[in-house]
């Protein structure tokens, strides 16, 4: 279908969208460069448009077909498009950061996605000398392409409950790795459906007829040559999922299948092939490391995952204009920018504060991360028991600091996950109808970030890992122990002022508000411990109440590490200058006094606040806000640095051209206008020109 | 093909087990609580007949369309479209037994504005000759028409819209032309690929007198239009149509776009019921009171309601199936180390997410079920124009509409978060449902804008109650009067909300009314700017919906003609107090303000919710089962009525999934896609990008 001349000729009714995005970035002296380095630093933005220049050439991740095609070309696609990308990083050999880069910029998880993290982490981290000779060698070349399979049909959250078997025979010096179930086959294991010949298994070892919990075998599962399975194995993809399409997440299922001694990666334990005895010399405790990493960079993420949707609705929302004002003059004719109305600001200025705050967070927990590592090694040999707990205060990790980490983590995790998924969606609704076209870019990408909030530990379940370690910390303190790191600290300082109280001073000053929620937080702990050790309540009864906790412990790590930054920034050579430091300052504010109106009863109930503040705080501090922000807020999520390309996006195009762009992809780009259809319902035809295969054929 | 896999079975207890025991311990009469759920038009016997109609056509089969592309997804709706009309030719269907299998198909279908908006309008703003000439010719399905009211650039703002007819005295013709191209209609289901004729919404202008070449407006009017041809079904010369392309949901929909370049229609095209054009004079006359309008409004928004409380019922069917098989850990406080492991709904922290939610499918059925019961009771009045008990309910139902769409929404993806990995998977059940109902909060009325509406009435409403003269125009201003002589006092006590049902209902009043007083005092006497005033006035209208749905549901339980046995009505009042206190508790402070509740009531709030959802848990599988969804309607590996979650998840995964059926070769270094294929397949996907 060619478009008739006379359409081509249109323009949007004025004003133009890139008209209107012009004006909102001369309103407002927000230095955009210099908020982009000071988050991402100057190499980054460099590195990004290096690799972006790269990927752009290839036509292979073209991405204007992504959101029309099925399943089956999705993933065939993407298959193509891990090929080139890793063809790319060998010929540019490119770093590790490089290519976390593309990944970023390419936005779409692929069939190599766990072979490059997972697969290759577990092999480095929990092989031996030996198996990363055999194993690691060839998976870094890809000869080998693996994947991680630990969750089950029937359990994930709860590791212990595994029902893969792995039993030793000593006669011949081999594992049978056995599913005895239906529901003891692997689930959901990323890359395993079509794409690797190998996989680590998390299996339950079985020595002497012994059960010893689960641990993690190599095993190839597919023939080098022709990529068909093994026998007696049983392997393939789960099927379409609400996003995550282009990865083959997939199940596997063993019928007695032996392998050999060496597929037990033994770095921490193994079974001695002539004693047949099983042994367990070193802690696993390096493994919780890694989790805090991943846990960490999580929250990292999340910022950047929220800021994609809330630079899109800002931007769309500055160029959509919809009714005029109620109470503007007859003669005043244009219509509002919806940006305008408060109850569009009141759902993404709050975000776009969210942002930074989720950003500064994460890289306060990698710093940390990294200092812990440091002291970590120089503590080595002070590890304790080699248990695999379900909770940091089992770890007995040698160093406080990790413990506090660790704990932080688990509930940041939670936290920073479910405030970029459920912001997502806020943004997308804020668009109104566009929001739910897929050109968006909105919902496709929630889609995706989705199981974010499931993986790496269910958003509730961390939960209850956090109260346990609060818990303990507040028992420390009541015996009087010295704190040792900030969670002790902020509980001895509640139970020191608890009888004198506390009035916060949350409207007039910053650092006051942080104290605000490090009063809350270690007055909930408090409550919690009554009901745990004096009221002796059943642990599950209290689930409720550890959620809570928790997430009131996480946004108090968010607010102080926002607060920390800030404060930290004048010395930093990346520094702000004075005007745009300061906008941070009131984002900072809208941050905490908005979360804190949300969780408003939590605060006067702990005797932080007075009712009367929140309510100041909700009808004046808030509201001001947004009107001081809201002549920035485009200049601010351009801070972000979002290339189009990787936006993918009618409504969040940098120059405004939303409605231009929105019709091209509709009537260029999309493969339905090349049908004609027969629609009257007698006829059995559908298509009159039919470009696609039959249709009974895939059903 | 057979292979080991075929003999292996799940571990026990099995998903059948668990259901079992679940049914066999709790006391919930199922058939007569599906009964109360369900008293018309015989709603359940229907749903089986059309559904043993639909089981036996693999056409309706959904086991592999979620592999489909956009295009062929839409093909694929087009086919069952027809086919669902062909039947109900051949079975004599009559109109509700054909929204019953489209609500069983489960596909937003490319004929549904024609079997909607389409006519309605039709009907009701076409004048006699119209319908004459158009109604036979759309019910015969020779006309496939759709509504084309939204454009590129306004959607929300209707006086905004840019596409205009101009008359031409002339040639006594209108002439429809898009200025500019955010004139272009646009997201207008139907539209894209089936339609052959529009409605369409376009700005009237006539000339100031008639030999006038200057034009003056009269705002947007509804003109009926041939788009395509009835022969090719190509567009006619001067219209530009197409699909608007791939949507968060609403696959099988055709949602399109059109541009008008100077396209001629006749002067009967322009419906006229209402408004009309004297093409001699070029005079035009006024529409009288589109009262008749308004009651359809209210019919549709009632209809939204029952819908959102199905949508609901269909997410927390299968969330508290599935989370009654689903175990996970044993329970920590238990020694015994071989006890067997928790059903996950068993943990505080999963019946939260998922109890309250089941509560609140109920109280969306009771408000919606009294919306239809007053609109059906009315109607005859409404028919003469006599509006007047419709008027409060009309003025609600944009609050109603906005939160209850919004709790619908939401409902799903919480359900499916609490379920864990499974929960994002294909068998979920979850996908197209969360996709499709996700457009429901803007559609028919933005839901963070049309809460304005609501506040808007209340404020009114207050204001006369404060000038306090006369009588009271309606019941919501004798409730403001009320409110201002009892209860607008900040010595007046709580209410007992613990004790008293009827009190824990009037706290829902009282607030209401507290907060409806304070937004008439920022709008009335300080004179605030609307704008400023947004976000309270969402509240100020959430409050008063909640109040409704409290009231309804308590109205519901202690009505005596339908009144439920003793052992049916224990639990429904399990439920209201579940949905109450929830609701309360999330908005605890409003309360205290209000001088509803106190201080230390509210304390108590969470303790008595968990004391409540430890209550309903033991029947929640019945309670569920009540609402009868069907298997075939579910969808659902995970919320199958007899429990075989883990068979199906593997059967979908195994036998249904084309994706198993080819080898990849999965090495860089290759070029190749598809093992022994070469670089073909390669080339092939190059050529679509
Ligand atoms: C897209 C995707 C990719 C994945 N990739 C991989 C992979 O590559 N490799 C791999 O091994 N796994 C993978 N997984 C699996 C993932 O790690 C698990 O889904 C996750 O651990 C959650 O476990 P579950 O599904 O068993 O949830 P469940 O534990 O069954 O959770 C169900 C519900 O029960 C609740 N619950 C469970 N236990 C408790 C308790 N003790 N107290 C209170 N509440 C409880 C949860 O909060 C949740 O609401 C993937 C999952 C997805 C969705
Ligand atoms: C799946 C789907 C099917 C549809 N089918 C049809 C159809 O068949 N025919 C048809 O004609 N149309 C159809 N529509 C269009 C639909 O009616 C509009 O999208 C809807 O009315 C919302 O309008 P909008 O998109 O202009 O939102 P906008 O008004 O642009 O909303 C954008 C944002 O601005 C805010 N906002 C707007 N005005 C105000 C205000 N005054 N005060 C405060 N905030 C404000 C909104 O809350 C929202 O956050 C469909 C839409 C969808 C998504």
């Amino acid at each position: 279908m060619s478009t008739p001349q006379w359409v081509r000729a249109l323009k949007p009714g004025s004003p133009q969208g890139s008209e209107l995005l012009e004006q909102e970035r001369s309103n407002s002296n927000v230095n955009v460069d210099a908020l982009s380095h000071f988050l991402f630093t100057k190499e980054g933005i460099a590195r990004k448009q290096r690799v972006l220049k790269v990927l752009q050439s290839e036509k292979v991740f073209d991405k204007s077909q992504n959101y029309f095609a099925g399943r089956i070309d999705r993933f065939e696609t993407a298959l193509a498009r891990a090929k080139k990308l890793r063809q790319l990083a060998v010929r540019n050999g490119w770093t590790q950061d490089d290519r976390l880069t593309a990944n970023e910029l390419i936005s779409e998880p692929g069939p190599y996605g766990l072979h490059e993290s997972m697969f290759l982490i577990t092999l480095r981290d929990q092989g031996n000398a030996e198996q990363h000779e055999k194993f690691l060698r060839p998976a870094e070349e890809y000869k080998y392409i693996g994947c991680y399979a630990q969750t089950e049909l029937g359990h994930g959250s709860n590791v212990r409950g595994l029902e893969t078997t792995a039993t030793w025979n000593a006669d011949d010096k081999t594992f049978t790795i056995h599913s005895p179930t239906l529901t003891a086959s692997k689930w959901w294991i990323g890359s395993l459906g079509r794409t690797a010949n190998h996989a680590v298994v998390m299996a339950q070892l079985i020595v002497n007829g012994k059960s010893l919990g689960p641990h993690p075998f190599v095993i190839q599962i597919r023939d080098m040559k022709t990529h068909e399975p093994l026998e007696n194995i049983h392997v393939g993809d789960i099927g379409p999922k609400f996003g995550y399409n282009t990865m083959d997440n997939g199940f596997l299922l063993f019928n007695n299948f032996k392998v050999p001694h060496i597929s037990m990666l033994a770095r921490f334990s193994s079974v001695d092939p002539k004693t047949n005895k099983y042994s367990r010399p070193s802690s696993p405790s390096l493994i919780y490391g890694t989790l805090t990493w991943v846990r960490s960079t999580i929250v990292m993420q999340a910022g950047g995952v929220l800021a994609r949707g809330v630079t899109i609705a800002t931007r769309y929302c500055a160029v959509r204009r919809q009714f005029q004002d109620r109470d503007a003059p007859e003669w005043e004719k244009g219509e509002n920018q919806v940006l305008n109305y408060t109850t569009v600001q009141i759902r993404l200025l709050p975000l776009l504060a969210t942002t930074f705050a989720l950003h500064f967070t994460g890289k306060g927990m990698m710093a940390l991360y990294a200092a812990s590592q440091k002291k970590m090694s120089q503590d080595v040999g002070k590890v304790g028991a080699p248990e695999r707990g379900p909770g940091p205060e089992e770890t007995h990790s040698g160093s406080d600091l990790l413990a506090d980490l660790h704990a932080t983590s688990c509930g940041l995790k939670s936290l920073a996950s479910y405030t970029a998924v459920e912001g997502l969606e806020v943004c997308r609704r804020a668009c109104g109808g566009h929001g739910y076209s897929s050109f968006s870019g909105i919902g496709p990408w929630y889609a995706d970030y989705l199981p974010t909030a499931t993986w790496e530990g269910d958003n509730y379940m961390l939960t209850q890992q956090v109260a346990r370690y609060l818990l303990k910390s507040a028992r420390s303190v009541l015996k009087g122990n010295e704190a040792t790191n900030d969670t002790t600290a902020i509980l001895s300082n509640f139970l020191s002022r608890q009888d004198t109280g506390a009035a916060f001073d949350i409207l007039g000053n910053d650092s006051e508000l942080v104290a605000a929620f490090a009063w809350r937080a270690a007055f909930l702990t408090f409550e919690a411990l009554k009901h745990r050790d004096e009221q002796k309540k059943p642990w599950n009864s209290l689930l409720v109440d550890f959620y809570r906790l928790s997430r009131a412990h996480s946004q108090y790590m968010v607010v102080k590490n926002f607060y920390e930054t800030l404060q930290a920034s004048p010395d930093s050579s990346d520094g702000l200058d004075p005007e745009t430091l300061g906008l941070m300052h009131k984002l900072f504010r809208l941050y905490a006094l908005h979360t804190l109106e949300a969780e408003a009863s939590e605060f006067y109930t702990s005797s932080a606040v007075t009712v009367r503040q929140i309510q100041l705080a909700r009808t004046n501090a808030v509201m001001k806000l947004l009107e001081e922000l809201r002549p920035h807020a485009v200049r601010l999520v351009d801070s972000w640095g979002f290339p189009d390309w990787q936006l993918d996006s009618s409504l969040g195009r940098y120059d405004g051209k939303v409605y231009e762009d929105m019709f091209h992809r509709a009537s260029e780009l999309n493969p339905l206008n090349r049908v004609t259809v027969d629609p009257y319902p007698d006829s059995p035809t559908l298509f009159k020109k039919n470009e696609a295969s039959a249709l009974k054929s895939k059903l | 093909m057979p292979d080991f896999t075929d003999n292996l079975k799940p571990a026990s207890p099995g998903g059948p087990e668990i259901l079992a025991e679940e049914r066999r311990q709790s006391d919930v009469p199922v058939g007569e609580l599906a009964q109360h759920l369900f008293p018309h038009h015989d709603f359940l016997g229907r749903q089986q007949r059309i559904l043993h109609v639909l089981g036996q056509d693999p056409l309706f089969s959904k086991a592999k369309q979620m592999n489909l592309s956009r295009p062929e997804r839409y093909q694929l709706g087009l086919a069952r479209a027809k086919m669902l009309r062909r039947l109900a030719d051949q079975h004599g269907w009559d109109a509700e037994d054909q929204s019953m299998s489209q609500y069983l198909c489960d596909d937003v279908s490319p004929y549904m504005v024609h079997y909607t908006m389409f006519p309605t309008t039709v009907r009701e703003q076409g004048d006699e000759k119209q319908r004459a000439y158009w109604m036979p010719k759309i019910q015969a399905g020779e006309v496939v028409g759709c509504y084309a009211q939204t454009e590129l650039g306004h959607g929300s703002n209707v006086r905004g819209l840019e596409c205009q007819a101009r008359w031409d005295p002339k040639t006594q013709e209108f002439e429809l032309h898009s200025p500019t191209l955010t004139a272009s209609k646009w997201w207008n289901g139907t539209l894209g690929r089936t339609a052959n004729h529009a409605i369409v919404v376009a700005q009237l202008l006539l000339p100031k007198s008639p030999g006038s070449t200057e034009y003056a407006n009269h705002g947007p009017h509804p003109f009926i239009v041939q788009i395509r041809d009835m022969k090719t079904h190509k567009p006619l010369t001067g219209i530009a149509v197409g699909d608007i392309g791939p949507k968060y949901g609403y696959a099988p929909m055709d949602n399109g776009y059109m541009l008008f370049d100077h396209f001629r229609i006749p002067h009967s095209a322009m419906l006229s019921n209402y408004s009309r054009v004297d093409p001699n004079t070029c005079t035009y006359s006024r529409p009288a009171n589109p009262a008749v309008v308004y009651g359809s409004l209210t019919a549709v928004r009632a209809s939204i309601i029952m819908h959102a409380r199905l949508v609901m019922a269909r997410a927390v069917t299968i969330a508290v199936r599935y989370t009654s098989i689903r175990r996970q850990f044993q329970d920590r406080d238990n020694n015994d180390k071989s006890a067997p492991e928790l059903s996950v709904l068993d943990y505080p922290t999963v019946q939260i997410r998922i109890l309250p939610l089941l509560a609140t499918a109920f109280a969306l059925h009771y408000t919606g079920a009294a919306m239809q019961a007053l609109y059906a009771n009315t109607r005859a009045q409404i028919d003469k124009g006599d509006f007047s008990k419709l008027a409060v309910l009309h003025a609600q139902s944009s609050g109603l509409k906005s939160l209850c769409t919004e709790l619908a929404a939401n409902s799903i993806e919480t359900c499916r978060r609490a379920m864990g990995g499974h929960g994002f998977g294909g068998g979920s059940g979850f996908i197209q449902l969360n996709n499709d109902y996700l457009s429901k909060p803007t559609v028919e009325g933005d839901n963070w804008m049309i809460t304005q509406q609501t506040a808007s009435y209340l404020i009114k409403r207050m204001s006369s109650a404060v000038a306090n003269k006369g009588k009271s125009q309606d019941e919501v201003e004798q409730t403001c009067r009320d409110w201002l002589s009892n209860e607008h006092n900040s010595n007046i006590s709580p209410l007992s909300i613990f004790d008293s049902d009827e009190q824990l209902v009037q706290a829902f009043h009282r607030r209401s009314r507290d907060l409806t007083y304070r937004a008439y005092v920022e709008r009335e006497v300080k004179k605030r700017s609307w704008n400023s005033l947004l976000i309270q006035l969402r509240k100020v209208s959430h409050a008063e919906s909640q109040s409704i749905l409290v009231t309804n549901f308590h109205i519901a339980l202690n009505d005596s003609k339908s009144s439920p046995s003793p052992a049916l009505k224990g639990h429904l009042q399990t439920l209201f107090r579940l949905f109450a206190y929830y609701t309360m508790d999330a908005e605890a402070r409003d309360f205290v303000k209000a001088n509803a509740v106190s201080d230390e009531d509210l304390d108590m709030l969470p303790g008595k919710i968990q004391e409540l959802m430890a209550q309903i848990r033991p029947h929640a599988v019945k309670l569920v089962d009540s609402w009868m969804i069907p298997d075939f309607l579910l969808d659902s590996a995970l919320g199958r009525s007899d429990g075989k979650v883990y068979e199906d998840l593997f059967h979908r995964a195994h036998r249904l999934n084309p994706l198993n059926e080819i080898t990849f070769n999965p090495y860089y270094k290759s070029d190749e896609i598809v093992m022994g294929q070469g670089s073909d397949e390669l080339k092939k996907i190059m050529a679509k990008l």
